[in-house]
């Protein structure tokens, strides 16, 4: 850690981790609701719990990339943030937030859209406090003489992100108008500018971890974000091939999200070569292998399952089965939470001074919640595939293939058992790193050496 | 070798020129979806009926043009599947179609609650998807072959309710016995009693107690009467 204000950081990965938590629990409540156990129906009907598991998800994501920015920003600009107070201010504003929209979502307060589920004046908090984040950061970047590629990025990734908030907040009366405007909120933000944040935080993380050159690490940044543009902003197409939208978009859709997985086949060879290429040894291992990780997860989970079920013919028979929660869980999983959990994994030493990751347990996280999560997809795919074959192909009615498909939902919920074994694992190192209280150190943030003057029992101090 | 500078302006290209397009399709869809969303027909009731599915977010549950949750029933094409008398029963008493299965919240809708959404759905089910949701291609579904089968004198209510889970001419559901015959097993007075409330009659029954009005109960009485055995109505 070169700046005191990048500690700031720590409170977003801790609320990160809370509401992973929270999010895997109501997990598990709409997975005993499918497989035949509603025994909360009263209390948290389906829809609540729905809503809080995806929104409490949005929710980590967006705190685990603003705990991100404020690492990486300061260290990029080499300069303090700009108001660090009013960073901590942002995220207590963002919790509260987040929090009365869950309880709202308990007491039948909400807009049924989804992914959008946030009522309307919670709407405008959100706005202000994200407008809060960018000025923050922007003003760091602004009064900084430095822009590498990779601050840039990020900070417009986090700017588009934040305008593209807006068009979720059109009023209509139309149904199909109303899912027009949703898509460029959640697609644009996932196959879009996400991917600029996810593209930016992988190259930092890789100029960091392997010491492969700037200039090469950010001259294919380049090329994979352009690739993401040409082929996700047309790509939006595959979400309006049947919501009333003209026939065209079948053709447009079709082609251009057909060619969305190259982006991410871009950045797996990327990690992959600039992993091999560094000569290197980083002594955190654990965060590489998240990093790369992320990088191999997202291609399989958004880029060949997504393409799984983009083709308009295909789409007509899987649009809105089980399998597009297939593709979601995978997708989410690889491209983003992956990414949060990279990016903790690295900064917490740094930020603590201790050195959980030489624990095996750093390793057991990671490929425990991997297979987990792999098993889970599975299990999704199974029953997805065959609610598309009974229920639209064979005509069978909707209540007795989800009584067929049931006992696939036992299934998930034992590798949701296996996934929230890793989850558990991680959180419970997190704990273990501790506040951040490590010495600051300008520069040479790779060298670790064990300090000659640690007492027994003591965590050794990671130099950063 | 591809230089940064020019991989920066790939970048930027390639992003401006596809964005100019995606605004243009977009203006142009725009002029469409008056015409393919019918959208003359977007009354005040269909609207409020768009608005109480949103405040109550039955797409958690459901799915509509095929987004939302795959908890529940599609219901882009509910209007024309089970009908509108079906969809009121289902707003007022979710309990009552499907006992002992997967729950739906009852939100105690008014009448005028339940039209307008009962209007939102017909209205929906109308907007060109461009042939989404598909017919089935390996089989003829359970509901359309209700539908198709003479049904002449049927009261809608028996057409779009009990056959969900009585069979009749050997076709419809299997939750309840066929009701062929049934006006030869059964009396006038009887049916009535058992149609009021069936649990008042046999506690502890399956068969859940519907929210018919006396038209419709007067009408059914008539027609489960008609329903004779071959043999009666031979003699
Ligand atoms: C908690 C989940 C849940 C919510 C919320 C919900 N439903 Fe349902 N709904 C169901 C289930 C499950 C069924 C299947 C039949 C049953 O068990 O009642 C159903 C069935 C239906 C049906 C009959 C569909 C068919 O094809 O049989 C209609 C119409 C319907 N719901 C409308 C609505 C409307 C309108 C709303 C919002 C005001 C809503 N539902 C909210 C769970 C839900
Ligand atoms: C949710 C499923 C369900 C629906 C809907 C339903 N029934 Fe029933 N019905 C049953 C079941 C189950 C029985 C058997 C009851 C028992 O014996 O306990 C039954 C029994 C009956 C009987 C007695 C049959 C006999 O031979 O003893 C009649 C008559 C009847 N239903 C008429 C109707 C009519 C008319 C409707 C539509 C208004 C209707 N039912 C809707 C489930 C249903
Ligand atoms: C990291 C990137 C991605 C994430 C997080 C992601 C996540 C999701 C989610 C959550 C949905 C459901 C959305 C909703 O119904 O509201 C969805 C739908 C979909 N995704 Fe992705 N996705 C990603 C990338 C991709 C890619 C690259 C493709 C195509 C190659 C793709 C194809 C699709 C399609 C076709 C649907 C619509 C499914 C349907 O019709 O029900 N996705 N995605
Ligand atoms: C214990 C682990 C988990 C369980 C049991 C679980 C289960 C479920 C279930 C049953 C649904 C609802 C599907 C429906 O509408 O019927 C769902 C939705 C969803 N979950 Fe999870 N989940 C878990 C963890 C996660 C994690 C870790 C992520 C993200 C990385 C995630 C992302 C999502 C998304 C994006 C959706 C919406 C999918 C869509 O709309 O297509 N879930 N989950
Ligand atoms: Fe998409």
């Amino acid at each position: 850690m070169k700046f005191q204000s990048q500690k700031v950081a720590w409170g977003f990965f801790a609320t990160c981790m809370l509401l992973l938590s929270l999010q895997v629990i109501y997990g598990f409540i709409m997975g005993f609701a499918h497989a035949g156990y509603d025994g909360l129906h009263s209390v948290i009907p389906f829809n609540a719990a729905r809503a809080t598991h995806t929104n409490l998800l949005v929710m980590w994501l967006l705190a685990g990339f603003m705990g991100a920015a404020y690492w990486i920003i300061p260290d990029e600009c080499d300069r303090e943030l700009a108001w660090p107070k009013l960073a901590w201010v942002q995220l207590v504003a963002l919790v509260v937030t987040g929090v009365t929209a869950i309880i709202g979502f308990h007491l039948n307060w909400w807009e049924g859209r989804k992914f959008l589920e946030i009522p309307r004046p919670l709407d405008f908090l959100v706005v202000i406090d994200v407008l809060l984040f960018i000025g923050n950061i922007g003003w760091t970047v602004w009064k900084s003489p430095k822009k590498s590629t990779t601050s840039m990025v990020l900070f417009f990734g986090l700017l588009a992100a934040a305008l593209l908030y807006l068009p979720g907040m059109i009023p209509t009366d139309n149904q199909t108008v109303d899912s027009y405007w949703r898509w460029w909120v959640v697609h644009l933000w996932v196959e879009g500018v996400w991917e600029l944040i996810m593209g930016a935080i992988l190259s930092y993380l890789l100029i960091k971890l392997t010491g492969v050159d700037r200039e090469i690490i950010e001259k294919w940044l380049y090329v994979i974000v352009g690739f993401t543009f040409l082929s996700g902003i047309l790509g939006t197409g595959h979400h309006y091939y049947y919501i009333g939208t003209p026939r065209y978009w079948l053709m447009v859709g079709g082609v251009f999200s057909a060619l969305e997985p190259l982006a991410f086949l871009g950045m797996a060879i990327y990690a992959f070569t600039m992993a091999k290429k560094g000569g290197r040894t980083h002594p955190n291992r654990v965060a590489l292998l998240w990093t790369v990780g992320c990088a191999f997860m997202s291609f399989v989970g958004a880029g060949f399952l997504g393409f799984a079920h983009t083709l308009p013919q295909v789409n007509l028979y899987t649009h809105g089965t089980l399998v597009t929660a297939m593709h979601g869980h995978m997708a989410f999983w690889g491209a983003y939470a992956m990414l949060v959990l990279a990016i903790i994994s690295y900064t917490l030493p740094l930020m603590t001074g201790r050195k959980v990751y030489e624990h095996a347990s750093a390793g057991f996280a990671f490929w425990t919640s991997n297979i987990g999560m792999t098993a889970m997809t599975l299990a999704f795919a199974v029953a997805g595939v065959s609610q598309v074959v009974l229920e639209r192909r064979a005509g069978m009615d909707f209540l007795t293939v989800q009584k067929e498909i049931e006992v696939h939902f036992v299934g998930l919920i034992l590798a949701a058992c296996l996934f929230t074994v890793g989850i558990g694992t991680f959180v419970w190192n997190f704990i273990r790193y501790g506040l951040p209280n490590a010495p600051l150190k300008a520069g040479g943030e790779r060298v670790v050496t064990p300090p000659p003057d640690v007492s027994p029992g003591v965590p050794a101090v990671a130099r950063s | 070798m591809l230089s940064k500078s020019a991989a920066k302006a790939f970048f930027l290209g390639g992003t401006a020129i596809t964005l100019a397009v995606f605004l243009s399709l977009t203006w142009d869809t725009f002029q469409q979806i008056p015409g393919r969303t019918n959208a003359a027909a977007l009354t005040d009731q269909v609207k409020r009926g768009k608005h109480l599915g949103e405040d109550n977010n039955c797409m958690g549950c459901h799915t509509l043009f095929g987004e939302g949750a795959y908890y529940a029933p599609e219901l882009t094409k509910v209007y024309e599947r089970r009908g509108p008398v079906f969809i009121r029963s289902q707003l007022k008493d979710p309990e009552a179609m499907f006992p002992g299965q997967r729950k739906m919240t009852n939100y105690h809708f008014t009448d005028d609650e339940v039209e307008a959404l009962v209007a939102f759905f017909e209205w929906a089910g109308k907007v060109d998807l461009n042939g989404f949701p598909a017919k089935p291609t390996l089989g003829a579904p359970a509901q359309v072959l209700v539908a198709a089968a003479p049904s002449a004198q049927r009261p809608q209510v028996f057409s779009q309710i009990c056959v969900t889970c009585h069979a009749l001419g050997g076709l419809g559901g299997t939750v309840g016995p066929a009701l062929d015959g049934v006006g030869t097993r059964l009396d006038a007075a009887y049916l009535e009693k058992w149609l009021k409330d069936p649990g008042a009659v046999k506690p502890g029954t399956k068969m859940p107690k519907l929210p018919l009005d006396d038209a419709q109960l007067g009408e059914l009485v008539t027609f489960l009467s008609s329903q004779k055995t071959l043999k009666e109505v031979a003699q």
